[in-house]
């Protein structure tokens, strides 16, 4: 009798228990998964950031951990991964639910994936007292496409786009379109070309030019005359060749494919909003078509099949070709006596649509610090701070920095490419397997690219694989 | 006879007394019987390492084995249980069928290779003089290498615009600006040759010290018997070789199908996917995808294949090594 007495209040206290729990767990969801951003949070001593390495610019943001300090009083760590470290510390952090970090840096390819676990930012950006001085964070300064690609997303169908993508960045409008906001970029990398100015505002190379095709040598505009100024540049006996393609299997291959099929008039982001790819097409196989002939052609350095971003960087660096397309602005060696470099757009086909992706600063949901992450990833990515980080190369995201650039500043060119370039950039497909999804369309682009199979065979391979990943993945 | 049973009749008693606690028999040397603390102590001495050994090895193995039957998502959402269609995946699907089969292919090639100029090098290195002393020192450098340096330095080597490999290709008549990385047959020497020149010293190494462990007489027999170089060597050094030889292809079967960081710096699996070994297909499942699921049963699939292989590899030359065999 006593047993079952027991029995009986051991029962009530498990279901008191229970019912507690799920009041709470019910008060949580109501709100979102987090409470609503408090003016008064206690002040931390130090908040913690866990950011990438040269891929987004460490150096310029380290550079302000100084300021900070002085600005909020608070100490700024920065723990510093490379790429392939970075996401798998990024993703093991939040499996663990882990408060450590307070703030995260986010790759485009994982946000879908990860964007359950990062703050929604709008009730942060709409509240005043967490915007001294910058109501709603100026977020309308940032250039719409790159906001919109990098940070806007609806958490219960990451793969949706928010519906206009040129539209001035409103958190209102974002809210009511049923997206919120989930990060500030901070670093906008787009593909963008780099030219050996030196060499086209060479006499002897432009009467060469208009003797052979009877026109005057400029930067190419289109591909068509990209391929043909690659030609007239690639001399093999002296170490020149005319540009780069970065076909080597990886992210990289999948890139300068996506800029060519956007170019063509073709899906840019490899795969459309109902999951389904959208390459296998007769703009795809145009766009790999050509790609295929570049890189068979010559006029690219030996090795170029092989070659990733970091290859073709240190070739057009020496001075072994006379273009390349990058998403950094580039040095070239000691070597090269009186080179210069100048840059300008991808050329463009039927459209225009460079391959983009940016970095954004997120507040870790978990973080015990929230309002005073988002304090921080708000001055961090402000204008002021942005043009600082200039000098220091960082690739900004908002559109007055981009306009403030005075023209006595040495990457004012660069710059000036890099702000046009991201206003027609185009994005990655929203993908929570993007990384597989890359890897396919990388071998195809390989494939095509070593002659190893024909573009539109590399492409329907690569199609039926994606079109298996996709269901598995749920699409 | 009563005196003789009933010494009989205490050593049974004795043998009541020890099952009952918990021992088996009385010490036949009449030691006193090993006490619960004393018998424990050895296992409090290998506790640590054990422990070590379960929360490391153990309970991972486990978790894997069994996540491989789930969906389980790394972030958020709650996965179940699948049955075998992670299997299944793993299985059918013709890439990953190419990747075990190409990863099975390069630890053939490669080990073979390495046996074989691993027991041409401990030869000449196993005789105890000073030159060889130093020969044997700087054999070890290539296997005190990162892997992952090694194949970054072997990636500078091979630029087909300003590496040496190139260049001294050039001199003897191959085309300028040769791209190795760039061909899938091309691509698979340098990788071969690449886990060849980081691993055969580690096979040297192990034969070298067999070598040196052998005993002379057989061979001052043989010799005075008036046997050849080749006829000592195939029928006295290498069958007692034989346990050596099994030790060293073993080991370094099982390190080769853990090659990674070569083939994730070379080549990343390209061209195409000629040189994606399974390593690098579960790693960017796993690692990048975080398709937990899926590269757990990958990884399940790859441990029982292994699992068959290295037995029956013992038993092949396990077999060998006895001179019935021979």
């Amino acid at each position: 009798m006593i047993r079952s007495l027991d029995r009986v209040k051991r029962s009530r206290i498990v279901a008191g228990l229970g019912a507690a729990l799920t009041v709470t767990l019910l008060a949580t969801a109501c709100t979102g998964g987090s409470l609503a951003p408090s003016t008064a949070a206690a002040k931390p001593t130090e908040l913690r950031m866990l950011y990438t390495t040269d891929e987004a610019n460490s150096a310029a943001v380290a550079s302000l951990v100084p300021q900070f300090k002085e600005k909020f009083g608070i100490d700024l760590k920065i723990d510093n991964q490379p790429y392939d470290a970075l996401q798998q510390k990024v993703f093991s952090e939040f499996a663990s639910s882990s408060s450590y970090y307070d703030i995260v840096v986010v790759d485009t390819p994982w946000a879908p994936a990860l964007v359950q676990n990062l703050e929604p930012l709008s009730q942060y950006i709409q509240n005043d007292a967490l915007n001294p001085g910058s109501p709603q964070s100026n977020v309308g300064d940032f250039i719409p496409k790159v906001f919109y690609d990098t940070a806007v997303y609806n958490a219960d169908s990451p793969i949706k786009r928010y519906p206009d993508p040129t539209a001035k960045p409103d958190v209102s409008a974002i809210k009511n379109a049923g997206f919120d906001v989930y990060g500030m970029p901070i670093q906008s990398n787009v593909a963008v070309m780099a030219y050996r100015s030196d060499l086209f505002n060479d006499p002897t190379q432009k009467a060469n030019f208009k003797a052979k095709y009877g026109k005057d040598l400029a930067v190419p505009k289109t591909w068509d005359d990209y391929a043909q100024v690659a030609g007239f540049f690639t001399q093999p006996d002296k170490k020149l060749y005319g540009t780069t393609v970065m076909a080597g299997v990886g992210d990289w291959a999948t890139d300068d494919f996506k800029t060519l099929l956007a170019s063509y008039g073709g899906d840019g982001t490899l795969a459309d909003e109902s999951g389904k790819p959208a390459f296998n097409t007769p703009e795809g196989t145009q766009a790999l078509d050509y790609y295929a002939k570049l890189a068979q052609s010559g006029h690219v350095p030996p090795g170029s099949t092989s070659a990733d971003w970091g290859t073709t960087a240190e070739s057009f660096g020496s001075g072994l070709t006379a273009m390349t397309i990058n998403y950094h602005d580039l040095k070239l060696a000691d070597n090269v006596k009186g080179g210069t470099i100048g840059y300008a757009p991808v050329p463009i086909g039927k459209a225009a649509g460079p391959h983009f992706g940016t970095w954004m600063l997120s507040v870790n949901k978990n973080s015990k610090n929230k309002e005073w992450a988002y304090q921080a990833i708000s001055w961090l990515t402000a204008a002021e701070q942005q043009t600082t980080m200039t000098a220091k190369s960082l690739h900004p995201s908002r559109a007055s920095v981009f306009a403030g650039i005075k023209s006595d500043n040495p990457l004012a060119p660069f710059y000036d490419t890099l702000g046009k370039s991201l206003a027609v950039g185009v994005g990655r497909a929203r993908l929570t397997n993007y990384t597989e999804v890359s890897h396919e369309v990388a071998v195809a682009v390989n494939n095509a690219a070593t002659g190893a199979s024909s573009p539109s065979d590399a492409l329907k391979s690569a199609s039926d694989k994606v079109s298996a990943l996709l269901k598995s993945a749920g699409y | 006879m009563k005196a003789t049973a009933a010494p009989s009749d205490a050593t049974l008693t004795v043998d009541a007394s020890c099952r009952a606690a918990g021992r088996t028999s009385a010490d036949p040397r009449g030691r006193k019987p090993l006490t619960w603390k004393k018998r424990s102590t050895p296992w409090i001495y290998m506790a640590p390492a054990m422990i070590v050994l379960l929360l490391m090895t153990v309970a991972p193995a486990i978790f894997i084995f069994y996540s491989a039957f789930r969906n389980d998502k790394i972030l958020g959402g709650v996965g179940k249980f699948v049955g075998l269609d992670n299997f299944i995946e793993a299985v059918t699907n013709a890439s990953v069928q190419h990747a075990f089969l190409i990863t099975f292919g390069f630890v053939a090639v490669a080990v073979i290779l390495e046996m074989i100029l691993g027991f041409a090098l401990a030869l000449p290195l196993a005789a105890q003089t000073r030159v060889n002393k130093v020969g044997a020192a700087l054999m070890l450098l290539p296997f005190a290498v990162t892997p992952a340096v090694a194949a970054m330095v072997f990636k500078q080597l091979l630029n087909p615009n300003y590496g040496w490999v190139g260049y001294y290709l050039g001199v003897f008549g191959f085309p300028k600006g040769i791209d190795l990385l760039g061909d899938p047959t091309s691509a698979w020497i340098v990788l071969v040759i690449l886990d060849m020149w980081q691993w055969t010293p580690f096979i040297a190494l192990i034969l070298m010290a067999g070598l040196q462990s052998l005993p002379g007489e057989p061979r001052e027999a043989a010799m005075v018997d008036g046997a050849t170089p080749w006829q000592m060597f195939r029928h006295i050094t290498f069958p007692a070789m034989v346990p050596f030889i099994a030790i060293a292809a073993v080991l370094r079967t099982i390190q080769a199908f853990k090659t990674f960081d070569s083939f994730k710096i070379l080549t990343g699996g390209g061209p195409g996917e000629s040189t994606e070994i399974i390593n690098l297909g579960i790693f960017r499942v796993g690692l990048q995808s975080f398709n937990v699921g899926l590269a757990c049963a990958l990884g399940v699939v790859f441990l029982i294949i292994l699992s068959l292989l290295i037995p029956f590899m013992l038993r092949i030359i396990g077999r060998r090594a006895d001179p019935e065999e021979m």
